[in-house]
């Protein structure tokens, strides 16, 4: 019943942590389009929020370049358990046509321990990411770092 | 102390009854700037997402404890606590079911005030206690707002004491109705007046827009509670909610008491909660409206206009009370 209780909380209540590592801007453009009011996530619960201390998904936008790899591994090692990450737009999940740049080292993929949910396109609309983020929550609610 | 006591005191008009207000009013406050924006706010979590702020305190609850090593860990787990205990203990003085208050006793104003002070310190431990720099610089500007805006609510508290006689939250609520009308509209247009000073200063005391730059998150990450997670993040949390209640209800005490609440009978703690909502969505209205302001901007507001404003309130409403 407690597990069921914190498992529900979780998938209720995500707070978001938005973190370009070198985007374009067009992939932002649709993630401040999913949490402004004609998408509006906080329907599910999600907050943006500013310290990655409070946060429990962590968005990635854009390939990681060489100058943003350490600060995305801390970002990612600053927050606490359990967290999510979720790659918006290809180039978080391959480095898309960035890939194999000399100051590039990839996509999220590449650099996190891991990554959850990808949402491909370039940009995807904010339907693709608001389905990416429930998505997510439906990793919370099935247990995911229950029990950490 | 009876049994009957004792269930006041934990159920109602108590703690588990403030503490569900308190997460509704924070329901109701994202509600109202949802609306103010044009979004829904919290829908799916509960019935027109009313469950959200509880769903939020479990999660936070449940998450990952870090203690940076640069922190003081004694006393970031020791503020949090803290910030839950006061305001509950300061709602007790006032009369939240609409005819008493938990704990009357003559000077629980000055003992209000004096707690909304500690809150405002607590808060400026636990920032300098983070071992951060954003959340050092948050507790700076907390404490630089807290000197700006004490003075004025101090001398705009005191205008309903004087006209009731008392500086007991209750017997001032029970002289509004002896007198059968509310002070916000006794002595034209004074308190008026004094209750928007009042209203101006609890935003600065609850750090809300426009005088939210202690914790502003475009600039300083979150202010002076960048560093804090889990069970210290929840508990803060909550403690800010019942500060909002404390001014809410403080609002609708000194200044909206009126003679037909206290003889309501069992709907009388409905009335004086419908009341609370009004003052905490004037509050949310206002978030929805305005921009931050700078904090020296803050200041220059209360030194030069709130301090002489309120004190000239507090001096007519005495000579209008010797006149009259």
């Amino acid at each position: 019943m407690r597990t069921g209780l914190v498992r529900w909380a979780r998938a209720s209540s995500p707070w978001i942590l938005h973190f370009n590592t070198g985007a374009c801007n067009a992939c932002d453009i649709e993630v401040v389009a999913a949490l402004t009011p004609r998408f509006d996530v906080e329907r599910f619960g999600a907050l943006k929020v500013g310290s990655p201390r409070h946060a429990d998904i962590l968005i990635v936008t854009g390939p990681v370049t060489r100058e943003s790899r350490p600060r995305l591994l801390r970002i990612y090692e600053q927050m606490p358990e359990p967290k999510l990450v979720v790659a918006v737009g290809t180039c978080a999940i391959s480095g898309g046509v960035f890939s194999g740049c000399y100051n590039v080292c990839g996509g999220a993929w590449n650099v996190l321990p891991r990554v959850d949910v990808v949402v491909p396109g370039c940009p995807p609309k904010p339907e693709a990411i608001i389905d990416g983020l429930i998505r997510a929550l439906e990793l919370l609610r099935k247990g995911r770092g229950v029990g950490r | 102390m009876s049994w009957l006591d004792l269930m006041a005191i934990a159920l109602f008009p108590g703690y588990a009854f403030l503490i569900f207000m308190a997460f509704f009013l924070e329901w109701l406050d994202r509600k109202v700037l949802a609306k103010v924006q044009d979004r829904y706010g919290p829908l799916v979590v509960g019935p027109a997402g009313v469950l959200q702020p509880i769903a939020d305190f479990i999660k936070l609850l449940s998450k990952e404890d870090i203690v940076p090593r640069g922190a003081n860990g004694l006393v970031l787990t020791a503020t949090p606590i803290l910030m839950v205990v006061l305001p509950l203990v300061a709602l007790t003085f006032v009369p939240i079911n609409g005819r008493e208050a938990l704990l009357p006793f003559e000077g629980s104003l000055v003992a209000v005030l004096l707690v909304l002070v500690f809150t405002a310190l607590l808060i400026f431990l636990t920032g300098w206690a983070s071992g951060n720099v954003f959340a050092a610089e948050g507790a700076m500007r907390s404490a630089l707002q807290m000197l700006s805006y004490e003075i004025p609510l101090a001398l705009t508290a005191i205008c309903p004491a004087l006209t009731a006689g008392s500086l007991s939250i209750s017997t001032i609520y029970r002289r509004q109705a002896e007198a059968g009308m509310p002070f916000l509209l006794a002595l034209p247009p004074l308190g008026a007046l004094s209750f928007v000073i009042f209203l101006i200063c609890s935003l600065a005391e609850l750090e809300r827009v426009p005088f939210d730059a202690p914790e502003a998150e475009t600039e300083i990450v979150a202010g002076w509670m960048t560093e804090l997670t889990g069970r210290r993040l929840a508990l803060i949390k909550l403690g800010r909610d019942l500060s909002f209640l404390l001014m809410a209800s403080l609002m609708a005490s000194l200044y909206l008491g009126d003679p037909y609440t206290p003889k309501l009978g069992l709907l009388a703690p409905l009335a004086f909660a419908l009341k609370v909502l009004a003052c905490a969505a004037i509050m949310s209205f206002v978030r929805g409206l305005m921009a931050r302001l700078r904090i020296d901007q803050t200041l220059r507001i209360f030194w030069t206009y709130m301090m002489p404003i309120s004190l000239g309130v507090l001096l007519a409403t005495k000579l209008a009370l010797m006149l009259l």
